[in-house]
Formats: structure tokens, C-alpha cells, sequence
């Protein structure tokens, strides 16, 4: 029987006996790989399931399955009970099964209301398009699920988190039983995420198996009741999220133990300024910004998404023009602001946005590694291979970046590896300052342990490392200091023993 | 999913044994062979020593501007004036030769102007902004009109200067000197390209502005530098051409352009920039031209000169993906 | 154009017509002319000719380019008819275009002579005969062979078959030089594009194949001086070769002819009497004379250093020497059109 979202006062009748969606022995193989082996996954009604797993653990290929983008070589899937056979994304929606993935599939051009209902318009007389009618059902769903936007409004104008919201709304319009959240916090603020769960729960209590796909531990202590965790595109476990603890979800993930996710090697800071900044601004974000950074110091910068982060550490290495303040390395300016002399005083940038700003993803391992430091290795203009590639061998072995050969097109690592490439490229350079931007976005957890480390090395090593980042265990885990941003503006800084999760947060928000 | 992991180990690495023979050149040498052995086969003066040098005469100058080309589309820009440009310097140089009876002058004043609008190109494009495919049409149009504000007709050969002559139809021991000015631009340039840290960059700067941008090298700089070479290399193109024809024309280089980058891509220089090499510019080159010339030969009908060189574009970029996916595969 | 507008030329244009039956030897006052592309020699010249003859006869001549753009080709005749031109002089871009131009001057009753092409429903045309042109340089090319080459005549043909009028030549050619060489062949034809580089390239490739000729034919001075720098660049002497051009619109002929052994002949076709012959038919066709359909402007081979006869020429520029090609007599029509071709 069919469930009408759209008229609340109506009962919902949903079996709550049967599971709303169950997989069994799922099998995919991708040429010369196996993605899925044997995978079991049952999502019950009311329910809020989370999957988790690495990256290649095989979370994307399972969702795609069954979001219809993707055929399975072998298993059943059973939707209320009953053996379905999904061959594309149109079936997969009209067995009520609704994927919001990373990449939001809306129109931008369209308002939020013809985006909801793009596959059917409810139509009038002789076929045409009723707007009334779709801007009220529309305001309908979003009562639903306690959102408030304007149906009209321009999809693309919205922000992401209101764009997933969207997204949901037409989950709903469809009448979808189950509906797969695919990382769906990655570029959200901590009040766009509160506001998410709110509708996830919401969701639940209408009755939909909700699979929240995810690799944050905290969120998913948060919101799921069971967990499933793959891992080399096998079955490790399903178990109710209270029998979870953090250590024991990592160990499921990565397959072995981790002692401690911020390993300190490396003594106390000094106290010569390596890096000081004074009265920055830019023409777009930041106000005033000033600080000092000192040699052998993990200083680390928190704000909430737009705060400015980004953009601080794009004018401090000379990437961003400025429009007024001075920023000098080891006691000399920055002047002319520009990367090259940014590189040239010894600061320079590791990027979060690694294959915009930071790889040559079609050129190999070596090439990407030795960039910065290609002059060193030059004899009258040509390029000593033979010294070049010793070098970078020796990064490759002390930094276990996991490549088949310094051949391999960068593109073809994993995050972890990418990253330590890109670790590499600064080092071979040899830097006094080194800004890191959210060192670890898209890095697996086992991956991210061993970052820490290098970043706990480089201090070690009497580098200042200035880390710009939004995750708080990050933070507390790395830094010396912790300075915090809100709309451009330096809103405090104080030193690790002094801060908690809470004054952080306090100033965070301004 | 994110299969890199689980799949790096089986995608052989395109560059073991170097960029030397990337899949698109094996595609192309397969292709030049071919096409020669049927030309050969159904008319064997195909192979006579007067055509070949007739068909290297007329590589040589496409090779000349393909050359600073291939490094522009490396770095991920393109420059369509070209052809356009190649039609006003034969009429300046041609000029400046009547009025000054050097041929260093001459020359000279040849590579100043190609090379003044390859700068002019380049700072449209890293300073102003302005999409390369954009600005160069903009650059044709301005040099097409241009060209007739200079002069309305031919300017002639009044100076009679042997060695201008020479640089067209002259030889070194039994090599054309325009084939030989070509292979000296092409070993300097796949030189570069290949050994130099100027290369690298040019490499890098087609694969990731930004990042080389972060690096603390001056991107800007580095297209600037290949614009202008693209411009000395028509400059020297130019010339030739002019000797060649005993006049500066400057209706000649109609659709230059247009040869020239077909000839960079099918040798596998990717438009988006990072990836390419001489060597394949070469064999483009080659392909292109033994085309033109085996149609003749053959005695079809001239209007398959453009077909077909259409048609082997197409089914050589395919064949390179064919060749590509069953690699990953 | 609005209508009373159009209403007040018409009546005004009916004016003038009248007043020149009563008075035969009137004068246009404005002549318009609508130039296919003025950017190429051959209309330069042209345009120079009718401005000589436009001031000998004291008639204000005014030229606008089309620049191969149908749509700009009319709305600037319309321009011309709205300024009130006496007589309209075009040189078709295409047929199809000037069809419907040629109606909307006859209904504002201002007399139109086209240049270079035939249009249906034209009144008259002045042009060159391209047949002949070729006709006529083909037998002096078998004098000339009879005489130099031993009498053999094997012929490359740098041509254009895009287009009628070239095709006619390279015929015409061939067929004027089997009149003195009964056993004349055609070694090569090919289409050199009709620009240099082009004509160049392909002749190249074709001596490569067959170097066995020694007559040079170019539809146009391009295409002659193309296939003449090929020979050249495969290193060939040009003692027992012919080159002969066609046009001989700009300066590269004269050059040629100057510096090159084997370029002996040029077909010219004096674009500036074509200009000059056009005036003379606009004049005519205002006076309301009978005129025929097909203007002839003449042409005539230039042997040698024949063209001292009709240029004077100073290094820089030539001048064209009226009294000389005005004493050329054109034939009264073709010996053959492209109206031939097709059959």
C-alpha cells in the first residue's frame, strides 16, 4: 500500500516486520578488482543504520548497487520481503529507494519546488503544469521535516545544507521506504549538522530505513542504532552502536589496533619567531588578523565553516593578495606578496584542496614530489634525474608512501599517500614556516594516524607548522597553541592547557 | 569507490620507458607504416627521393610551428593566430629584405615581429585573462585585417639575395635546408622538453597551474615563455615560406593553424595541457602530410585532402582510448 | 525603406529616365558600385578603372565592398538606391542573393549592369571571356612550344575546379594549344586552391610523382607562380620549361616575368578596362541604349615583354596605358560560358 507523506493527518502504515531492505551475498568485481565479496546489509524500518569503512572498503560500490548505477555480479536484494531486481536508477526510485549523494543531483536553474517534484508535475486541465498546486505540496514536505525554506526559491542559490535538504524533501515526494545518506556532513557547519540529524530522526519516526554512509565516528556515536563496517570490500561486522567504542569501531575499519591517533615525539616549542603576521587583511574576509608562529611550534587555527581559515592561509604564503598588513619569515618581509618569494623566505602552503591546488594528477609520483625543489637538483638547466629520483626515493621509504613505482601517476594513490607526497614536495624544499590546511580531509583513519605523526615530525624538526583546520580532536590532539577565527577576525589565541572543547567553541562563534 | 588502491598495481605506467613511446605514438607509427606501405604499394614513385624530399619540405614547416606548439598546448594554451601570422611575417620580412638587402635584417625583423605577437598573446592571456582560444582568434582577426593595411598585394622579391633563396629551396649535402632548420627546432625543443627543468615546469604548469602557482614558481612566466617561442617559430616558418614563394603573400597560411594544432593532437598532446611530446607532434606531422601528398600521388580527388586527414583524427584519438581502457582493463 | 521613400526614388529615378531619352547623351551623375571583395587585387583594379573612367566622364563614383557577405551586399545596393543612384554597377556574391536585388531595382527603375557573373534576369553583364583568355594564351603557348620545346607540349595544370570560370580557362588552354600541338597532354591536373601556398604544396607532390612535363599552366598568377616555385625547389632548371599565368592583376606577374626565365606568358585580363567598360555600359543603360546581354571586356596574351605595351610600371606601381587596351578589339561573345559546361 502506498504512504502518502504529503497529507500528515493520514495514518502510516509501514510493516515494521519486515525489513525494508535486505542484501545478501552481494558480489561485484571491477576489471582485475573485486569491489564487493559476499556483502550482507538489512535495513530495518524506523531505523537509522550507519556503514562505514575506509576508503575502497567498498561503501560507494554497496550504495550504488543500490541506487541502481551499478549492476551486482552476484546476491539478492529484497525490498519488504520481496526478491527486486534494480537494473538502473529508475527502478531503484520506483522501489522507493532514495540516494542523496556528495555530489547533489539538483537542478540549479530550477526552483526547490520543480526540483521535488522533477520526475512527475502534477498536472491540470489538458496537461498542464499546476505551480500552485507544486509550490504547496512542496511547502507541505518541508513542514514535514521541520525545514523552512521558500519553495521558489532558486535551487542554486541555497547553500549545500540546504540543497541535501532538498534533496531529502524529494525522498519523500517519492514516497521512498529507504533513503541513503552518502557522507553527507562533509561540507557542513556544526548547526548544519545538528539541524541534518533533527531531519535524519525525523525521518526514522515516519517509518524509512535511513543507511547513513559515513567514516566520522562521533557522528555516527550520535545518530545510528547499528553499525555495519566494511573493509577490503568484505563484511567485518553489524552490531548495535552500543557495543561500539571508538577503538574498537577503528579496529573494525582498519583491520588492526591503533595505541594512539596523536603520537608526540617531538619536545617543546622554541622560542624564536619563525613566522609573524601583523594587521593582516584582505579585500574579501579577513580583518586585522595577528599572531606569531615560532620554530618547532604546532600553532593551530580553528573556525567554523567561512570563518577564513582558508583564506588566512592563502595570504600568509603569498597566494591571496593582501590589502594591508605585513607578514615577515624569520624576521624578512614578504615582499613582493607572492608565492615565489613566499617559497624563496621558506613558507609555503600544503593545500586542502589537494587535486585542485596541490597534485599534477597525471604525472608521476617523482615529478609531483620533487616540484618545489626542481632548481636544486638542475645542472645549467637540465634536470639531474638520476639525484632526483634518489631523493625522492628516500622520502618514499621514510614516509612508507605506499606507490608500486615512482612512475605511478599521482592520481592513482590513496588520499594518505597523495598527502605525503605533497608532505614531501615542501620538505625536499627544505621550509621554515609550513601552513597546513585541513591536513587530513578525505583521509582514511588509518592514513590520518600517520600524518599526525609527520606533522608532530616536521615541528620536531624546528619547522613552525601553522594547521588550519575543523576538526576539534584534531586541534586538541596537535597544537601547542590554538588561536580561532570567526568572520576574518583573530577572536583568540591561547596555549593547548588553557583550551577546552567548550572556549573554543565560545569563540569560534564570536 | 576509490578502487586506486586495489587497482595501481595492475595499470602499467605509461611512463616506464619514459614518455618515449606513449600509446598514442605506437597508434600513429601503426598508422604511418601503414599508410606508406599502401601508398608505396599502389604508386611506387610514392618513394622516389623527389618525393620524399617534397614531402619532408612540406613537414618542415609544419613541424617548424608545431614545435613551439606542442610546448603552448602543453601548457594547457593554444594559439590560433598562427596562420595568420604566418602570412604577415613573410610580408614584413619580405619587406624589410627589399629596403635593406640583408638577410640578417630581414630575419631579424621577422622573429621581432612573430615574436612581439606571441608576447602579445601571452600577456592577453596570463595578464588580462583572456581564454587563449579566445585571444588568439582575436590576435587572427587583427592580423588578417592587418596584413592588408601593410599591403594590398604580394610583396615581391626585389633584392634578389641568393641566400634568401637558399633558406627555401636550398641543401645541405642532399637535405633540404628547411628540413634541416626543422630537425634543429624540434631537437632543441624536444630537448627542453624532455631533459631541462624549463620542461618540467612547462609540464607541470599544463597539469596544475595552481599548484606550480603554490610552489613558488611563476606560472605566468612560463606561458609567457611558450607563447613567444610559438611566435618565433612562426617567425622562422614565415620566413622559409616566403622563400619558398619568392614573395611575401599575405593570403598564404589560410588554415595553417588548423594543420598545425591537428597535427600536436593526434600526435597525443593533450588539449587540456600536461601531457604530450614531440615525438608525437612528429609523427602527426608525418601522418598529416604523407596524406596530402599520397592523394596526389595516388591521383585522387584533392577534396579528400581534407576528409581524410579528418577522418584519421578521429580514429587515432579513438584508438589511443581503445588502447588506454584495455590497458586499465 | 519606407514606403513614401521608396515612392519619391522611383518617381525621381522615372524623371531622369525621361530626361535622358529627350537629351541622349546625358550623363549619370552617381554611379554605385557594390564589390564582391575589394581586399583582392583583381577588384582593386577594377575599381581603379571605373574611377579613371568615371572622371574622364565627370560621373561621382561610389564603392562599396560586400566582403563576400551576401546580406551586406544588399542592403548596401539598397544604401545606394536610397541615396539615389543613377545607375547601380554589382558584382554578384551569389546568384541566388542578387536575384531578388535585381527585382527591387528594376521596380525603383534604376538601372543595374552586373561584373564578373550572370544573374537571371540581368540586363546586361560585363565580363571577360574566360574560354577565350585561355584559348587565345593556349596557342600562343604552342607557338612558343613549337619554336623553344621542340615542339612537345606536357602540361601541369595548377587549377582551380571549384570554380566555372576557372575550369574554363584551364580548358580553353589545352584546347587553344592542341591548335598549334595536335598532340598536347595534360600531365597533371590539379587544384592548387588558387592561393600560393597551396599551389605550391600540391604541384610539389606532383613533380615528385612525374617531373615529365614543360608547360606550367596557372588559372590565376598564385597558382602559376605556386607550381613555378615548386619546380624550382626541386632543384630543377627552368631552360626547357614554359610558365604561363593567367590575370595578371597585381604586380607578381610583372616580377615574374622580370626575373624568372621560364615565365614567358601571361593571359592578361586588364581588371581595370573591365571597370572602365563597366562605366561605359552604366551610361549606356541610363540613356536607355540597347546593350547586349554579354558585355565582352577584352583580354589578350602578353608574350615576353609584351606588357610594356599596356603598363607602365615604376617599381612600386603599375599604370595601366588606355589607348593601348582600348585599342584591343573583344570578340562579340565566348566561344564557350559555363552554361557550356553544364550540357
Amino acid at each position: 500500500m502506498s504512504v502518502d507523506f504529503l497529507h500528515p493527518g493520514e495514518t502510516v502504515a509501514i510493516d515494521k516486520s519486515v525489513p525494508a531492505l535486505e542484501m545478501r551475498g552481494i558480489g561485484k568485481r571491477f576489471p582485475g578488482v573485486v569491489a564487493l565479496d559476499n556483502v550482507d546489509l538489512t535495513l530495518e524500518p524506523g531505523k537509522i543504520h550507519a556503514l562505514m569503512g575506509e576508503n575502497g572498503a567498498g561503501k560507494s560500490t554497496l550504495i550504488k548497487i543500490m541506487a541502481g548505477v551499478y549492476g551486482k555480479d552476484a546476491g539478492t536484494v529484497r525490498l519488504r520481503g520481496r526478491e527486486a531486481d534494480i537494473k538502473s536508477p529508475r527502478d531503484s526510485l520506483k522501489e522507493g529507494i532514495k540516494v542523496v549523494f556528495q555530489e547533489i543531483a539538483l537542478i540549479a536553474e530550477f526552483s526547490v519546488a520543480e526540483n521535488i517534484f522533477l520526475e512527475g508535475y502534477p498536472t491540470g486541465k489538458g496537461g498542464s503544469i499546476d505551480w500552485k498546486k507544486i509550490r504547496a505540496d512542496a511547502a507541505a514536505l518541508f513542514k514535514r521535516i521541520g525545514f523552512n525554506v521558500d519553495p521558489a526559491a532558486r535551487t542554486g542559490s541555497l547553500p549545500v545544507s540546504q540543497q541535501q535538504m532538498v534533496e531529502i524533501a524529494r525522498a519523500l515526494a517519492h514516497e521512498a521506504r529507504v533513503v541513503v545518506m552518502d557522507e553527507p556532513t562533509s561540507s557542513l557547519t556544526p548547526n548544519e549538522v545538528s539541524l541534518l540529524f533533527t531531519v535524519i530522526r525525523r525521518l526514522a519516526a515516519l517509518g524509512i530505513a535511513v543507511l547513513y554512509v559515513s567514516h566520522k565516528l562521533d557522528e555516527v556515536f550520535e545518530i545510528a542504532d547499528t553499525v555495519t563496517v566494511l573493509r577490503d570490500g568484505r563484511h567485518v561486522s553489524t552490531r548495535p552502536i552500543g557495543e561500539h567504542t571508538n577503538d574498537t569501531l577503528i579496529q573494525d575499519m582498519i583491520g588492526r589496533r591503533i595505541e594512539n591517533l596523536f603520537p608526540r615525539k617531538r619536545g617543546a616549542p622554541g622560542s624564536k619567531v619563525a613566522l609573524s603576521v601583523e594587521g593582516l587583511s584582505t579585500a574579501k574576509k579577513l580583518k586585522d588578523v595577528s599572531f606569531e608562529a615560532h620554530a618547532g611550534e604546532v600553532l593551530g587555527f580553528f573556525g567554523l565553516m567561512g570563518a577564513g581559515r582558508t583564506e588566512l592561509a592563502k595570504a600568509i604564503v603569498g597566494y591571496d593578495p593582501i590589502t594591508s598588513g605585513t607578514i615577515a619569515v624569520d624576521g624578512s618581509r614578504l615582499l613582493p606578496h607572492d608565492t615565489h618569494t613566499g617559497v624563496r623566505l621558506g613558507i609555503g602552503l600544503l593545500t586542502e584542496d589537494r587535486k585542485s591546488e596541490g597534485l599534477m594528477g597525471e604525472l608521476p609520483v617523482y615529478q609531483n614530489a620533487s616540484l618545489a625543489s626542481l632548481s636544486a637538483f638542475a645542472r645549467m638547466g637540465f634536470v639531474d634525474k638520476a639525484s632526483e629520483r634518489k631523493a625522492v626515493q628516500d622520502y618514499v621509504d621514510r614516509f612508507r608512501i605506499r606507490t608500486p613505482s615512482l612512475f605511478q601517476q599521482v592520481k592513482n594513490l590513496s588520499g594518505g599517500n597523495q598527502q605525503k607526497v605533497l608532505i614531501s614536495r615542501w620538505l625536499m624544499r627544505g621550509l621554515k614556516v609550513i601552513v597546513v590546511d585541513e591536513p587530513t580531509r578525505g583521509i582514511d583513519v588509518g592514513a590520518k594516524s600517520e600524518i599526525f605523526a609527520l606533522i608532530d615530525r616536521l615541528a620536531g624538526e624546528g619547522l613552525a607548522v601553522v594547521m588550519m583546520t575543523s576538526e576539534m580532536p584534531e586541534l586538541l590532539g596537535l597544537a601547542d597553541r590554538i588561536a580561532v577565527i570567526c568572520e576574518g577576525r583573530l577572536t583568540a589565541i591561547m596555549p593547548r592547557d588553557k583550551a577546552t572543547q567548550e572556549n573554543i567553541l565560545n569563540a569560534a562563534i564570536g | 569507490m576509490d578502487m586506486s588502491e586495489l587497482t595501481q598495481s595492475s595499470a602499467p605506467s605509461r611512463f616506464i620507458g619514459g614518455q618515449l613511446l606513449g600509446s598514442s605514438q605506437l597508434v600513429l607509427g601503426v598508422i604511418l607504416a601503414v599508410l606508406c606501405i599502401a601508398i608505396s604499394i599502389a604508386a611506387p614513385q610514392f618513394y622516389s627521393e623527389a618525393n620524399i624530399i617534397a614531402i619532408l619540405r612540406q613537414c618542415a614547416l609544419v613541424l617548424i610551428v608545431a614545435s613551439g606548439m606542442t610546448m603552448l598546448i602543453i601548457t594547457a594554451e593554444v594559439d590560433l593566430s598562427v596562420g595568420a601570422s604566418l602570412a604577415f611575417v613573410g610580408c614584413i620580412g619580405m619587406a624589410v629584405l627589399n629596403s635593406t638587402h640583408s638577410l640578417t635584417l630581414g630575419l631579424l625583423a621577422a622573429l621581432a615581429f612573430s615574436g612581439a605577437v606571441g608576447l602579445f598573446n601571452g600577456l592577453v592571456v596570463t595578464r588580462l585573462k583572456v581564454n587563449s582560444l579566445i585571444a588568439t582568434i582575436g590576435t587572427m582577426m587583427m592580423l588578417q585585417g592587418g596584413v592588408y593595411l601593410f599591403t594590398r598585394e604580394a610583396v615581391q622579391n626585389h633584392h634578389r639575395l641568393a641566400s634568401f633563396t637558399d633558406l627555401g629551396a636550398g641543401y645541405i649535402g642532399a637535405i633540404p635546408l628547411p628540413v634541416v632548420i626543422a630537425a634543429l627546432i624540434f631537437a632543441l625543443a624536444a630537448a627542453t622538453l624532455r631533459f631541462t627543468t624549463l620542461g618540467r615546469y612547462l609540464y607541470a604548469v599544463g597539469a596544475n597551474e595552481r599548484a606550480v602557482r603554490l610552489s613558488g614558481v611563476r606560472s605566468e612566466r612560463l606561458k609567457l615563455f611558450a607563447f613567444v617561442v610559438t611566435g618565433l617559430c612562426v617567425g622562422v616558418a614565415g620566413m622559409i615560406l616566403s622563400s619558398l614563394m619568392n614573395a611575401g603573400q599575405p593570403t598564404a597560411g589560410r588554415g595553417f593553424e588548423l594543420t598545425v594544432i591537428a597535427a600536436v593532437i593526434l600526435g597525443g598532446t593533450s588539449l587540456l595541457g600536461g601531457r604530450g611530446s614531440l615525438l608525437g607532434t612528429l609523427l602527426g606531422v608525418l601522418v598529416l602530410k604523407v596524406i596530402d601528398n599520397g592523394i596526389i600521388i595516388l591521383g585522387w580527388n584533392q577534396d579528400l585532402q581534407m576528409v581524410v586527414p579528418g577522418i584519421v583524427i578521429i580514429l587515432a584519438t579513438y584508438l589511443d582510448i581503445v588502447r588506454n581502457r584495455a590497458n586499465v582493463g | 525603406m519606407n514606403w513614401s521613400k521608396s515612392m519619391l526614388f522611383a518617381s525621381a529615378a522615372a524623371l531622369a529616365l525621361s530626361a535622358a531619352a529627350a537629351h541622349a547623351e546625358n550623363m549619370p551623375k552617381r554611379i554605385g558600385y557594390v564589390t564582391n571583395y575589394a581586399t583582392h587585387e583583381w577588384y582593386q583594379n577594377v575599381i581603379k578603372g571605373m574611377q579613371a573612367r568615371a572622371k574622364e566622364l565627370g560621373i561621382e563614383l561610389e564603392v562599396q565592398d560586400a566582403n563576400l557577405d551576401i546580406a551586406k551586399e544588399v542592403s548596401a545596393a539598397e544604401d545606394f538606391m536610397a541615396k539615389g543612384v543613377d545607375v547601380l554597377i554589382v558584382t554578384p556574391v551569389n546568384e541566388e542573393g542578387v536575384v531578388p536585388l535585381l527585382r527591387q531595382a528594376k521596380s525603383n527603375n534604376v538601372p543595374v549592369v552586373l561584373e564578373g557573373n550572370p544573374v537571371k534576369g540581368m540586363t546586361t553583364m560585363v565580363a571577360i571571356c574566360d574560354y577565350d583568355t585561355g584559348y587565345t594564351a593556349g596557342a600562343e603557348a604552342g607557338k612558343y612550344a613549337k619554336e623553344k620545346l621542340e615542339g612537345k607540349a606536357k602540361v601541369m595544370n595548377v587549377g582551380l575546379p571549384l570554380l566555372s570560370a576557372t575550369v574554363l580557362r584551364s580548358q580553353g588552354f589545352m584546347d587553344g594549344l592542341k591548335t598549334i600541338i595536335p598532340d598536347a597532354v595534360m600531365v597533371h591536373d590539379l587544384d592548387g586552391g588558387g592561393n600560393p601556398d597551396r599551389a605550391l604544396e600540391v604541384s610539389s607532390a606532383a613533380l615528385a610523382k612525374n617531373a615529365d612535363i614543360n608547360i606550367i599552366y596557372g588559372i590565376n598568377d598564385s597558382s602559376s607562380l605556386g607550381g613555378l616555385q615548386a619546380w624550382k625547389a626541386a632543384g630543377k632548371s627552368q631552360d626547357s620549361l614554359l610558365t604561363v599565368g593567367t590575370g595578371g592583376e597585381g604586380l607578381a606577374f610583372i616580377n615574374a616575368m622580370q626575373n624568372e626565365p621560364s615565365y614567358r606568358i601571361e593571359a592578361a585580363m586588364f581588371p581595370e578596362k573591365e571597370g572602365y567598360t563597366a562605366i561605359d555600359a552604366a551610361v549606356k543603360l541610363f540613356n536607355g541604349e540597347e546593350v547586349p546581354e554579354h558585355i565582352v571586356s577584352p583580354t589578350a596574351p602578353m608574350n615576353g615583354d609584351d606588357w610594356k605595351k599596356f603598363y607602365d610600371y615604376d617599381g612600386t606601381t603599375r599604370t595601366i596605358k588606355w589607348d593601348a587596351v582600348n585599342a584591343l578589339q573583344p570578340p562579340e561573345k565566348c566561344m564557350k560560358t559555363s552554361a557550356d559546361l553544364k550540357k
